[in-house]
């Protein structure tokens, strides 16, 4: 339009272009797709599921309307299908907060945030996993090869620091939301919360009753080993048993107690409400720019942390313990963990990598 | 309906370079809208009669939305479940940069290939 009007591309021109073009907005719309069956929109309502709930409730309806007249027309495609299961999975990463939110900026840091939140906890409930097994292995006789001292003490200090951080978090978040129930808004922060409460109740009092549940896991009296005190690797244990035991000794299941299994079926189930509850109260929690910033600072710290944990296990992994020492062992489900210690690194420094101050503000 | 020009002239980041794999798509998008505001349905098939490219639905509405995220196009409200987008001032001018920017390519290369190939 600008260009067949042969004139330069001024502020003046450009208004015009846009008034003209307001004015013939009902006229121009054309484009009219037969009618189509009932079918085939239930069809491309059942595609939008590829998309997240925040993106289906701005664009859900249109999308499906384009959706079911491209069905009417081409009812089997594969590069249709292929592109709405790519542009859903990219909607869905920019819902958590991996890639740039594409039509709501605002919601980007909450959504990154929970995203790190996620991954610490996967990274905690991994790490405690394998360290407590070692601790609880130290506890009981001493290693003979050094590396596996060392990688206990990098180990439990990253796990304290980790620890020391998601404590400072948690304190920061409640304050953020002690000021949303003065605001008033705190009332659809109630749900998530009590998620939060019952899950940290449940894994809290659970592993406490389950941590001596099998001998040993306590360490002898008379024989300390590590800094780490007995009791803690026990809780560790107890806390995170659906890991080992439930994983790496499933032909072993029949000999265990009916409670210890009840609880391996209720601990994940208690895990995954604190770490479901957190997320959906950081991603409805509006919190200060100086809140997101003092949070995001202490992700950066639990990087590193992080970081010298992985450390801690690989020195572990190539520290060769003479004879057998299944205390020392290093197992598949070791490999396992390390893994997901990685994957969950990864993840997290993807969520904060392109976070920008101006977007805090 | 009418808008200053002024107060929503376009950042240097508002380009279409910006907009990463979307930055083909929104070109095509921003030429059809260019003569009125289009529903994706319309979209689609006006975008197929003038550049022979069918752009699937879920890159359509990529593209979309990255653009009105940008402040290029604006959705219309809309009686039915179909909503039309327009273009706006800074979407106009961004489009009219991009094509003289392309013109000028398009316009060495022709002319290249006229003199060295006797193509034209």
């Amino acid at each position: 339009m600008i260009e067949a009007r042969g004139e330069t591309t001024t502020e003046a021109t450009i208004e015009t272009a846009t008034e003209a073009t307001v004015e013939t907005t009902t006229e121009t719309i054309t484009g009219e797709p037969e009618a189509i069956p009932a079918d085939i929109k239930a069809r491309a309502c059942g595609r939008l599921r590829w998309y997240p709930a925040a993106w289906r409730a701005r664009y859900g309806d249109e999308f499906a309307e384009l959706l079911a007249a491209d069905l009417a027309e081409r009812p089997r495609s594969l590069r249709r299908d292929a592109d709405i299961a790519c542009s859903g999975l990219r909607a869905r990463l920019a819902d958590v907060g991996l890639t740039p939110h594409a039509f709501d900026r605002g919601a980007s840091p909450r959504a990154r945030l929970a995203t790190l939140a996620c991954c610490a906890a996967a990274f905690m409930l991994a790490a405690a996993a394998m360290w407590s097994q070692l601790a609880i292995g130290v506890s009981w006789t001493h290693p003979r090869h050094a590396g596996v001292t060392q990688a206990l003490d990098l180990m439990s200090a990253a796990l304290l620091v980790c620890s020391v951080l998601a404590g400072l978090a948690a304190i920061r978040v409640g304050g953020s939301v002690i000021a949303a129930i003065r605001r008033g808004d705190g009332l659809r922060l109630l749900r998530p919360a009590a998620l939060i409460a019952t899950g940290a109740t449940v894994l809290f009092f659970g592993a406490k009753h389950f941590e001596n549940a099998w001998p040993g896991t306590g360490g002898h009296l008379l024989v300390h080993q590590s800094l780490v005190p007995g009791g803690v690797a026990a809780f560790g244990w107890a806390a995170t048993m659906w890991i080992t035991s439930y994983v790496m000794h499933p032909a072993a299941l029949v000999a265990f107690p009916a409670g210890q299994l009840a609880w391996m079926a209720l601990s994940p189930a208690a895990a995954g409400g604190v770490i479901a509850g957190t997320a959906s109260l950081l991603r409805q929690l509006d919190q200060s720019p100086g809140a997101l910033r003092f949070e995001l600072g202490l992700a950066r710290v639990g990087g590193a942390a992080m970081l010298l944990f992985i450390a801690g296990a690989l020195r572990w992994l190539v520290s060769p313990e003479p004879g057998v020492m299944p205390a020392f062992h290093v197992g598949v489900i070791d490999l396992a963990a390390l893994a997901v210690l990685a994957l969950t690194v990864a993840t997290a420094s993807q969520a904060i990598r392109r976070v920008q101050p101006c977007q805090l503000a | 309906m009418k808008r200053s020009a002024s107060s929503a002239a376009p950042a240097a980041s508002d380009g279409l370079d910006t907009l990463g794999r979307s930055s083909g798509p929104a070109s095509l998008i921003l030429s059809s809208l260019a003569d009125g505001a289009k529903h994706g349905y319309a979209l689609t098939k006006d975008i197929e009669s003038f550049a022979g490219v069918r752009l699937a639905p879920g890159t359509l509405y990529e593209a979309l939305s990255r653009l009105e995220a940008h402040g290029l196009i604006e959705a219309l409200d809309s009686q039915d479940r179909r909503r039309p987008y327009q273009l706006t001032v800074t979407g106009a001018t961004a489009l009219s940069s991009y094509l003289q920017a392309q013109r000028q390519v398009a316009d060495v290369g022709l002319s290249r290939l006229a003199r060295s190939w006797a193509l034209t």
